[in-house]
């Protein structure tokens, strides 16, 4: 009897555990049936992505190099090429010009059949009205495949930011807020700079300096913005009855900055006047004043991809490293801008660059103000200015 | 009746008229080709007004457009007055300076000539800033000194004014390029003509003004004419200087249409063709002053180089050479030296104010090797290139006097006078539309065709005048002991041109090293020269990098300059 008590609670035991093991079975399985949906395709893309990505560096060391064009850039001579080249072992041919003296070249170039660009990183007047405006670009956003670049979390506009009509062809990877003006505190006083009023002190007469607003450049750009923002009246009582002293070499406005001759500057450029604070001297930047909103740009350039490329995977490869974190910090320590990402370390830049949260600022690589607003505004100044 | 060759009475002559006519054609429709095809090809593009890529569409209105802007008249005039105030001074004084070191016995004339080598070759742009420390009415360093004077009440000087772009401009390229065309000419000159005026009683002034200028002519005119159309082409010094003082000069307008997003080149040829005018006009007045005249100083005869003894005036003579060297020079070119020195260029306030970075960061650059290499290759084979292509131009334009020799000389003024952004572009197209596109194209051997090219007027004017000093019974006793034409002008001709050989080989070196516009367009990482990366610089603002390496590459010059003269002396048995 014993015996078979045994048996049977060995039996029911067994049953039990029978049981146990098809319920666990019935109730992981839609588990793991979700786990698996989940993490197959994940597991799929991260493959896809990773021989992808195989391929472009496979393809950009067969093609040997990447030709970049850009204006003259100590960050690219000094840091990126070498940087680039190290991590995977293909060189960065850079064609250092003026737009308009790459401009030229590309157009010549092509007349004759010659593509001799990969990537162009311009700024937004030559982005948009040039290389966009005359079809010499490709769409880049279907050959951006690096999982940190196409991570929408590592973006603060939430993707990369494609800022042409069509959303793939330029890239725009910095967002800063640019300086207004700088003073030199020493001959004014910051409580003396808190409107655009206080510009048309006439104590300042022959006290501001600004690069020639009459021809192309940051000079007619700031000009069209107060001209847009404040009127014709400021723009004539500034430019005209003011008499600022206008060049346009930056070195020369920045000295006079620093030597106090022209203690008002209006277009000095952070990363010539940053050296100038590092030697003890007292400049101060003045982001915005009460009735001049801010403004933010895309300095130092946009980001696009040459359409018949010579060497198309090594200009994919560079583009994807280029938005990277690696690539973007780079830049971003080396101009002191602000980037978009989210990862990039933003401990070193001015937190005056930094743009706030919620803040409304003027948008001065917006893309119909480059293409159709400044342009028209900058005639408007130009007419005005030079019929003086 | 035909008269066969052999019974001729020279029978070389008919094999020099085939070969010199052979070689004026050749010449014709090469300078043809690479001078006057872009310069078409420019103006043919400045009438299509059609969006790039778009069917052409041909008008006028780049050429209205360019010349109707307000403010284009007045700074031509602008142009014209600053050219013309500088130019008179400076070459009477050029033409001074050449004198003494040539054909007086001033003492350290051949330094004094070495130092006018150095100064041309040192860049404009860190120069002119150095004028700025020195006068700037608040901060400049003459008139801080002039203000401890008890009688001196506010700044004495003040460069962003028309008299500071003139001395300024008096001290970056005033006498240094005419005293280096015009001293190899002046050496040259027998004595006997001077001996003979000195024996009618002449004085040495009288003699220099009635017998040594007017022999020398095509020598001082063209010099005279090259400098004008340099002077209405210069832009750098008026946008540092001028633009302050709201000065503008024509060629500023013709930088800003370049340099426009998108670049306007249609405006700005149409403004650079007041320029080819401007040759014109000046071609015909030379052409006419030296029709008919003979400025032959070198024969076969006797002949005597004898210097003109200045007695007690050579110390003074010397003395006021050396004040002008001193103050033009010496005064910016320490501010020069000491700013490439400066962690601020300038900044003598700031704490510990010099240092050794900038030497150091421009030798680490990573691309300053493989650019110094690049610059080597161009300006060697420039300088060779110029002295075979235009010692054979001259010879032809000085020797024929045929319509092909009048247009092959007007040919070699055209690069010029088209702005240097603009003939790149046109040599850029040339380039791109000839089968030798993948020899040209990118390689430093393109550039150094692109910088042969550019230095043609200089290049040619300097051997024409020199082979006009040349009296034609040098080449017929040459033939008449059997010599062929060929070798008449190798070891005969040649060599009474090797000063000046050795001249234009070095202009175009030093050309080849610093031009900035003529490579822009034409350079690729693998013939990257240093004048790019020299751009570079400036357009970053490291101007303290710029200024050591525009030092560098005046050094290396200078090193060539030496050789060179040695080369040159040698050449001629002196």
């Amino acid at each position: 009897m014993k015996t078979e008590g045994r048996e049977q609670k060995a039996e029911s035991r067994k049953q039990k555990a029978e049981n146990s093991k098809q319920k666990l079975t019935r109730s992981l399985l839609p588990a793991a049936y979700c786990i698996l949906l989940t993490v197959a395709p994940a597991w799929a893309q991260s493959r896809d992505w990773e021989k992808e990505w195989n391929e472009t560096l496979a393809a950009a060391k067969r093609e040997g190099k990447v030709v970049v064009a850009g204006s003259p850039d100590p960050v690219m001579r000094n840091e990126i090429i070498p940087k680039f080249m190290s991590r995977f072992g293909v060189p960065v041919e850079f064609i250092a010009g003026r737009s308009s003296q790459i401009v030229a070249r590309v157009r010549t170039e092509r007349s004759a059949g010659i593509y001799s660009i990969d990537i162009y990183l311009s700024g937004p007047d030559t982005t948009a009205n040039t290389l966009y405006g005359e079809k010499l670009v490709d769409p880049l956003k279907p050959l951006l495949i690096l999982p940190e670049v196409v991570d929408p979390a590592k973006w603060k506009t939430g993707k990369p930011w494609f800022v042409d009509p069509e959303e793939s062809y330029v890239l725009r990877p910095f967002r800063s807020v640019a300086n207004l003006l700088f003073i030199n505190p020493d001959h004014v006083k910051p409580e003396e700079m808190r409107s655009s009023k206080d510009l048309l002190n006439p104590k300042w007469k022959g006290k501001i300096s600004t690069e020639d607003p009459t021809t192309t450049g940051a000079g007619a750009n700031l000009a069209s913005r107060f001209l847009n923002q404040l009127g014709e009246e400021f723009l004539k009582k500034l430019y005209i009855e003011q008499k600022p002293v206008s060049t346009r070499e930056r070195r020369q406005f920045t000295d006079w900055l620093a030597r106090g001759t022209q203690p008002i500057c209006l277009n000095c450029r952070e990363d010539d006047v940053r050296p100038l604070q590092k030697e003890g001297f007292k400049i101060l930047e003045i982001f915005e004043l009460a009735d001049v909103a801010g403004a933010v740009n895309g300095s130092p350039w946009l980001l696009t991809l040459a359409n018949k490329a010579p060497h198309p995977g090594a200009a994919r490869l560079f583009a994807n490293w280029m938005m990277s974190r690696e690539g973007l910090e780079i830049y971003a320590k080396g101009y002191g801008s602000a980037t978009l990402r989210t990862d990039v370390d933003e401990s070193f830049l001015n937190p005056g660059n930094i743009p706030r949260p919620g803040a409304n600022y003027f948008d001065d690589t917006d893309w119909k103000w480059v293409v159709k607003g400044r342009k028209e505004t900058r005639s408007r100044v130009w007419k005005i200015l030079k019929s003086r | 009746m035909k008269m066969p060759a052999a019974s001729l009475p020279f029978p070389g002559l008919r094999v020099r008229l085939r070969l010199s006519h052979l070689a004026e054609s050749f010449m014709l429709v090469f300078f043809a080709v690479v001078m006057g095809l872009p310069v078409l090809f420019l103006l043919w593009s400045s009438l299509n007004v059609a969006a790039p890529g778009k069917d052409a569409v041909y008008s006028l209105a780049n050429w209205i457009r360019g010349f109707s802007d307000p403010g284009t008249l007045s700074a031509l005039w602008m142009s014209f007055l600053l050219s013309v105030v500088r130019l008179i001074p400076a070459m009477i004084l050029s033409v001074m300076v050449a004198w003494l070191i040539a054909r007086t016995d001033m003492p350290g004339g051949n330094t004094l000539e070495f130092l006018c080598w150095f100064a041309y070759f040192i860049p404009d742009f860190p120069l002119v800033l150095a004028w700025i420390l020195l006068l700037d009415p608040s901060f400049g360093f003459l008139n801080t000194l002039a203000g401890v004077l008890p009688f001196v009440e506010g700044p004495i000087f003040n460069p962003y004014s028309f008299w500071g772009i003139v001395w300024v401009h008096t001290s970056t390229n005033g006498i240094w390029f005419k005293v280096m065309l015009l001293t190899p000419v002046f050496r040259r000159l027998g004595a006997s003509l001077e001996e003979a005026a000195r024996v009618a009683g002449a004085s040495n002034l009288t003699t220099l003004r009635r017998i040594t200028l007017p022999v020398l002519a095509p020598m001082v005119l063209a010099v005279a004419a090259l400098s004008l159309i340099r002077g209405l082409e210069s832009f750098n010094t008026e946008l540092l200087l001028g633009l302050p003082a709201g000065i503008y000069v024509y060629a500023t307008r013709i930088y800003d249409y370049t340099r426009q997003e998108p670049p306007a080149f249609g405006e700005a040829t149409a403004l650079g063709s007041v320029f080819l005018l401007v040759l014109v006009v000046l071609s015909y007045f030379y052409w006419r002053y030296l029709r008919g005249k003979r400025f032959i100083v070198v024969t076969g005869q006797a002949y005597s180089t004898m210097r003109v003894k200045l007695g007690k005036w050579r110390y003074w003579a010397l003395g006021g050479c050396l004040l002008y060297f001193a103050v033009m020079m010496i005064l910016p070119l320490s501010f020069l030296l000491i700013g490439s020195f400066m962690r601020r260029y300038g900044f003598f306030n700031i704490a510990s104010p010099f240092t050794a970075a900038h030497w150091q960061n421009l030798l680490m650059d990573p691309i300053f090797l493989s650019s110094l290499k690049n610059s080597l290759i161009i300006a060697t084979a420039t300088a060779l290139a110029g002295i075979v292509l235009y010692s054979t131009v001259g010879y032809l334009v000085a020797s024929r006097k045929s319509r092909g020799a009048e247009l092959l000389d007007l040919f070699c003024w055209l690069p010029w006078v088209v702005p240097g952004i603009l003939m790149s572009l046109g040599l850029l197209w040339l380039f791109l539309a000839t089968p030798l596109r993948s020899v040209l194209y990118g390689s430093v051997w393109g550039i150094a065709l692109a910088m042969t090219i550019k230095d043609s007027p200089v290049s040619t004017q300097a051997f024409k005048a020199a082979f006009l000093q040349l009296g034609p019974d040098l080449e017929e006793a040459a033939r008449v002991t059997g010599a062929s034409w060929g070798y008449t002008y190798r070891r005969i001709l040649l060599p009474l041109v090797a000063p000046i050989a050795a001249t234009v080989g070095l202009l175009n070196f030093g050309s080849a090293l610093t031009s900035i516009s003529t490579p822009v367009l034409l350079y690729s990482a693998q013939s990257r020269p240093l004048s790019i990366l020299l751009m570079e610089y400036s357009f970053t603002g490291e101007l303290e990098r710029a200024a050591a390496l525009g030092l560098l590459i005046t050094l290396i010059i200078s090193a060539m300059v030496l050789a060179g003269r040695r080369l040159g002396l040698k050449l001629t048995g002196s």
